[in-house]
């Protein structure tokens, strides 16, 4: 019958029937085919460092301070860029999108920059604002900058057209209208869109400290190749892997906090 | 569910133009393909305050229209419409409408679903939320203020879309086809609480439907209206109480005839019969 209520959404059973220990096999593996590679002596041990002596530099690193101080200044370009990005994409993103003029001005030019991999600016970027701090933060920015503005544009658009009709029955006002109904309406795809960003963003800073920085993750890979050290090369393919792998699984947790009502 | 009889409201007599719609001489038409399209065509019509009509036609026939053109979410028509004297050019709190589809704000519980319709009223924060809460009792919902849209089901979501139409406590509601997406048990059920909200509210409404057997049982005229372009064909008068009996005879006799109206056969013959040519036997 009509009034039956439905059952509340039961905690997601994500877990039931899978080991904890699944996601471990795969890394594992890899070590041990990895470590048996080296053990076979195919290769020379100067070109396959065995990933016991990849831990140990770690180790080693992190005692020091050395990778920390690495890490840290990543890390920091990263938000600082980041931050100037997300804000420019999502202002840039909610205006073309909701004005034609605006959309009709500048989508052009912003869809075949858009094509541009974010790599080719490094030159140009080096030109003008040097290999220092800006520049990194910078190439952030830039490389934040696109898929949020995407993303936010095609949330706005997406807003069903019927959702707007209500707020003009009720005779919604606009600053209601956006808190309430258009802002809720968009987070979850500017969310997703921020994700995409965040690692994007990443990946484009280790290149880019790997072509020209003086610290940084990928300064400290680019060090270790120059001076034929592969075991610090291969701790940062690790170390850079892992930050990048917990900042989508970070990112991936907002958004479903962020957008539970969506759970059906 | 309740059953208690409630008193048919005495519109005559209650306070005088609280909700009485006109449609005079009303025109509508749609450009499609750089083509003026007629969609509707010389409707008249004049709702009573309190009065509950239904408005049945094919697909076609401008009914949904029709509403939008009432609601005010479409203000480019010929002719006039008004409320209580005033021509409609725009949206207004005096006129709610309740969609087919919910249209409820999946990121809002049901409270905070029925209390936007109250944003942009003077109704004082402190009232809100006991208003609120009276709305979601009159529509049977009490107990389910926190759930989300999609805790709900098809026939509780509309009843939430009701009450929130009815929050601003509009003149008059407009109901396009609230139930064509219900299936038939959840159907019935929602047409009887429909009908004892109104009894209990006592707003003018009007109702687009396709089904014929709903805008009898509801209605107190049923207006049929003839597709492309929409005009307003027959305009029956139920003269039963409410609440009635769906089992009444005249509504089934009702039925029938606006039926044949509709499908352009003379009742009684079946209008699904296919006729062979006849075959020579080999």
């Amino acid at each position: 019958m009509a009034s039956r209520p439905l059952p509340l959404p039961a905690p997601a059973a994500a877990t039931a029937g899978r080991s904890p220990f699944a996601p471990l096999a795969a890394p594992l593996s890899l070590l041990a085919v990895w470590q048996l590679a080296c053990m076979s002596g195919l290769f020379p041990p100067q070109v396959l460092v065995p990933p016991s002596e990849v831990a140990r530099t770690l180790w080693l690193m992190a005692g020091s301070g050395e990778l920390e101080r690495h890490i840290g200044d990543s890390l920091y370009r990263l938000a600082f860029g980041f931050a100037i990005g997300a804000l420019a994409g999502l202002a840039f993103g909610a205006a073309i999108a909701l004005s034609r003029l605006a959309e009709a001005a500048f989508s052009p030019l912003f869809l075949t920059l858009w094509q541009v991999p974010v790599i080719a600016f490094i030159p140009t970027m080096v030109l003008f604002l040097g290999i220092n701090e800006p520049f990194k933060i910078a190439i952030v920015a830039v490389a934040a900058f696109f898929p949020i503005a995407l993303a936010t544009f095609d949330a706005v658009r997406g807003v069903p057209r019927a959702w707007f009709e209500v707020a003009r029955v009720y005779r919604t006002r606009l600053p209601d209208l956006v808190r309430r109904i258009l802002i809720p309406a968009t987070v979850p795809a500017v969310l997703t869109g921020l994700r995409i960003a965040l690692t994007r963003a990443w990946i484009v800073l280790v290149a880019a400290e790997l072509l020209a920085a003086d610290s940084g993750i990928g300064q400290m890979m680019e060090m270790g190749r120059q001076l034929f050290q592969l075991d610090v090369v291969l701790a940062g393919v690790v170390v850079s892997g892992l930050i990048g792998f917990l900042l989508d699984r970070g990112a991936r947790e907002i958004e479903r906090r962020a957008t539970k009502w969506r759970t059906a | 569910m309740s059953a208690e009889p409630f008193p048919r409201p005495n519109v005559e007599s209650s306070a005088p133009l609280r909700g009485e719609l006109t449609n005079s001489d009303l025109d509508k038409s749609f450009t499609i393909g750089g083509q003026a399209r007629p969609v509707l065509e010389n409707i008249n019509l004049t709702v009573r305050p309190g009065e509950f009509v239904s408005i049945v036609g094919a697909s076609g026939c401008g009914k949904s229209t029709l509403l939008r053109l009432i609601v005010g979410l479409d203000s480019e028509y010929g002719g006039e419409i008004r409320l209580d004297g005033e021509r409609i050019a725009t949206t207004s709190l005096d006129r709610g409408i309740v969609f087919q589809d919910h249209r409820l704000f999946p990121w809002m519980t049901l409270e905070q679903n029925v209390e936007l319709a109250l944003l942009n009223t003077d109704t004082p924060k402190a009232r809100r939320a006991a208003i609120v809460a009276e709305h979601i009792a009159l529509v049977g919902l009490s107990g389910f203020e926190k759930a989300y849209p999609h805790q709900l089901s098809g026939g509780m979501a509309q009843r939430a879309a009701i009450a929130r139409a009815l929050v601003t406590e509009p003149k008059v509601l407009l109901l396009d086809e609230p139930l064509g997406a219900l299936d038939a048990l959840t159907r019935v059920h929602v047409q009887n609480e429909l009908q004892r909200m109104w009894l209990a509210q006592r707003s003018t409404m009007v109702m687009v439907t396709h089904d014929v057997e709903e805008a009898l049982y509801l209605g107190d005229r049923v207006i049929v209206m003839s597709p492309h372009p929409g005009r307003v064909r027959r305009i029956v008068e139920v003269g039963l109480p409410h609440p009635r009996d769906r089992r009444s005879p005249l509504l089934h006799r009702l039925k029938d005839e606006i039926l044949a109206e509709l499908t352009g056969n003379p009742a009684g013959e079946p209008a699904n019969l296919v006729t062979f040519p006849a075959r020579e036997s080999r």
